[in-house]
């Protein structure tokens, strides 16, 4: 039973690990092999929107609650290592890490109070909250003499390739920095799963109430969370600052790559270890082929797909692609799974075991 | 002073409609106690419906909402029954339900997008003999359009009233509202009434999108910002009451046009937000407390 929370994962325990370090190998060798810079571009972003999910589904998932403004923390880490890389010509690395602090800071802040409201009062008020920073960040020209100009967004100045600049010239080494960066909230995610305070959460969402009374310290828990998840996402925030050297408050922290985040986590499977990494490798590429097709003129495009994925979802597998997927697993071997149980020792094979998180 | 006024009159009457949308969304709230996240593409729906029968047929746009509102009720009470009520079953035992937030969230996403990409990003409008028309009052001038959609308003709350307090439907929708089970004890089909309920919620919003469209421009993104405003309103006058709906609605319409004149208009909703945290926060029941009036 101790594999029950990893969803698919959990599946493969016999074979884990040399399913891992195969999958690894061959991520980890895809620039040495493919050069074109339109396929890596693509799995930049689709590294960079599961690295993202998975940050959010500390919050979202594991915790359960759903924050519908994510954008804000992204917004918060671009905008606080841009502005200190033009003023101080601070490296973005260490920028980073103040984004993140800084987006802790206002989790904490935020997610104090708004942590009382349940379901979807709190969804209301993540938007309400992203949706403000975002119309007073377009709306400020400039901040305590700091230039940060408003709708019209800040251009990252380039310095030419450098390792302390966080500026390279092949999308290879992105790459490589946002695949870590994906494997490092994997794991950190994994490691909550495996803590007291993945199981604390876990009870939280399964009932607050109970939970509270048997000594759980509800809110604490959550903003453990909290301040986790905005910190993670932060960081992604500045590697898309670094990646597209162009930040402005409309894509770095509106409306639409909140929803993005969500939509990703759900048809992926929220609240399952591997759910956000399946959703964007399914939904990403999608979204920009049609974006690719389309041009820019027809900018949501894939906005549509989402949101027919996402009804999709929701009206026969509400936990996402990861439950099809470990569904569809038992489906094949779990037969043969029952016969060798039902044989050994008329133990039938559990299918509890590899039904993902709720 | 007298602009003041005049600001005043401007918000309250632009208020009432804020107050008309978030009428459908607490109806269905207080009668389902989900949040329809796409209640704002709904809206931009009846606008649309709006503007094709008036360019297309040459209709009134008043004229054209006699269809434009059994549309929306209809799209509503097809929505309800075949894609919000599968998730809303399933999720019938769960203490706090965000399946249909969800479930309605991915069809604003939807709606939205699909319009974007029939129509383009362009602002339309309908042009009436009457846009430019406005009354004197004493030494205020009244939009006339704004105005009908101000009695349009005041029509539409008392015929949900009385719809609601007399006829043996409304009765029933208000039973399922306060007690599904009890309901259904008592005979009434709570699965249809949910239809319905849904059916009408959207229907008034497609009422608001109809009255707005003669002075709002119409562009497929239209339903976010009056989404967002109605959820502040409905939050405002606390989630499921009607008289608190239209308040809140008029509130907001008020802090909108009057802040105006304070600082940049588009930084108006961030006082709305604002209010809206500091509401959630300190008395999420709602400013006047209606709560559970059916």
């Amino acid at each position: 039973m101790k594999n029950a929370r990893t969803g698919v994962v959990g599946c493969l325990t016999s074979s884990k690990f040399y399913t891992t370090l195969i999958l690894l190998l061959v991520l980890f060798s895809i620039p040495l092999i493919i050069k074109n810079p339109v396929f890596l571009q693509l799995m930049i972003l689709v590294f960079w929107y599961a690295y993202l999910t998975l940050s959010w589904n500390i919050v979202g998932g594991f915790a359960g609650q759903l924050s519908l403004g994510h954008a804000a923390f992204t917004g918060i880490g671009a905008y606080t290592s841009t502005v200190l890389f033009i003023q101080f010509g601070l490296s973005p690395w260490l920028g980073m890490l103040a984004g993140g602090t800084f987006a802790a800071i206002i989790a904490i802040t935020i997610g104090y109070p708004c942590f009382r409201l349940r379901g979807a009062y709190f969804a209301l008020s993540t938007i309400a909250f992203a949706e403000a920073l975002k119309v007073l960040v377009e709306n400020t020209r400039e901040v305590f003499g700091i230039p940060i100009k408003g709708a019209q967004g800040l251009l990252v100045p380039l310095k030419g390739q450098s390792l302390i600049n966080f500026q390279f010239l092949s999308k290879a080494h992105y790459y490589y920095v946002i695949l870590i960066m994906m494997l490092v909230a994997l794991f950190i995610t994994y490691k909550i799963t495996k803590s007291k305070l993945g199981y604390y959460l876990s009870a939280i969402r399964n009932d607050v109430d109970a939970a509270r009374s048997l000594g759980i310290n509800v809110s604490r828990c959550r903003l453990k969370a909290a301040i986790l998840s905005a910190f993670l996402t932060a960081i992604g925030g500045t590697f898309y600052a670094q990646m597209l050297l162009f930040i402005d408050p409309a894509g770095i922290m509106g409306l639409y790559l909140s929803m993005e985040i969500v939509f990703i986590a759900i048809i992926g499977g929220r609240g399952t270890l591997m759910g956000p990494i399946l959703g964007a490798f399914f939904m990403v590429p999608i979204a920009e082929f049609t974006r690719f097709y389309f041009g820019g003129q027809k900018v949501g495009v894939h906005f549509i797909i989402y949101g027919i994925a996402l009804i999709a979802i929701m009206l026969f597998s509400p936990r996402g692609i990861n439950d099809l997927i470990v569904r569809g697993y038992n489906l094949l071997f779990g037969e043969k799974g029952r016969k060798e149980g039902n044989f050994l020792g008329g133990k039938s094979y559990d299918s509890s075991r590899c039904s993902g998180n709720k | 002073m007298r602009l003041l006024v005049e600001l005043a009159i401007n918000g309250i009457l632009m208020g009432s409609i804020y107050g008309l949308i978030a009428l459908g969304l607490t109806l269905i709230f207080g009668i389902m106690k989900v949040i329809n996240f796409a209640h704002g593409s709904f809206l931009m729906v009846g606008m649309f419906a709006t503007y094709w029968m008036c360019t297309l047929t040459g209709l009134d746009p008043y004229v054209s909402l006699l269809i434009v509102v059994p549309f929306c009720f209809c799209l509503g009470y097809l929505v309800q029954n075949f894609l919000i009520k599968p998730v809303f079953k399933k999720e019938i035992k769960v203490r706090e339900p965000i399946g249909v937030l969800l479930l309605t969230s991915g069809l604003w996403m939807f709606m939205d997008n699909t319009t974007l990409a029939i129509f383009g990003a362009s602002y339309r409008t309908v042009k009436t003999p009457y846009a430019q028309v406005s009354y004197q009052l004493g030494d205020i001038l009244l939009s006339a359009p704004q105005l009908y959609a101000f009695i349009g308003t005041i029509i539409a709350t008392f015929c949900m009233y009385v719809f609601l307090r007399r006829t043996s439907l409304g009765k029933a929708i208000r039973a399922t509202g306060q007690d599904r089970n009890t309901a259904e004890l008592m005979g009434v089909n709570t699965y249809r009434i949910y239809n319905i309920a849904f059916g009408v919620g959207i229907a008034l919003t497609g009422l608001a999108g109809g009255l707005l469209t003669p002075f709002f421009y119409i562009y497929p993104t239209v339903g976010f910002s009056f989404d967002i405003k109605a959820f502040i309103i409905v939050v405002l006058g606390g989630l499921g009451s009607i008289p608190g709906a239209i308040l809140g609605g008029i509130i907001i319409g008020l802090i909108e046009s009057v802040a105006a004149q304070f600082m940049t208009s588009t930084l108006t909703i961030v006082l709305a937000y604002v209010v809206f945290l500091l509401v959630l926060l300190f008395k999420p029941e709602g400013l006047f407390g209606f709560k559970g009036e059916w």
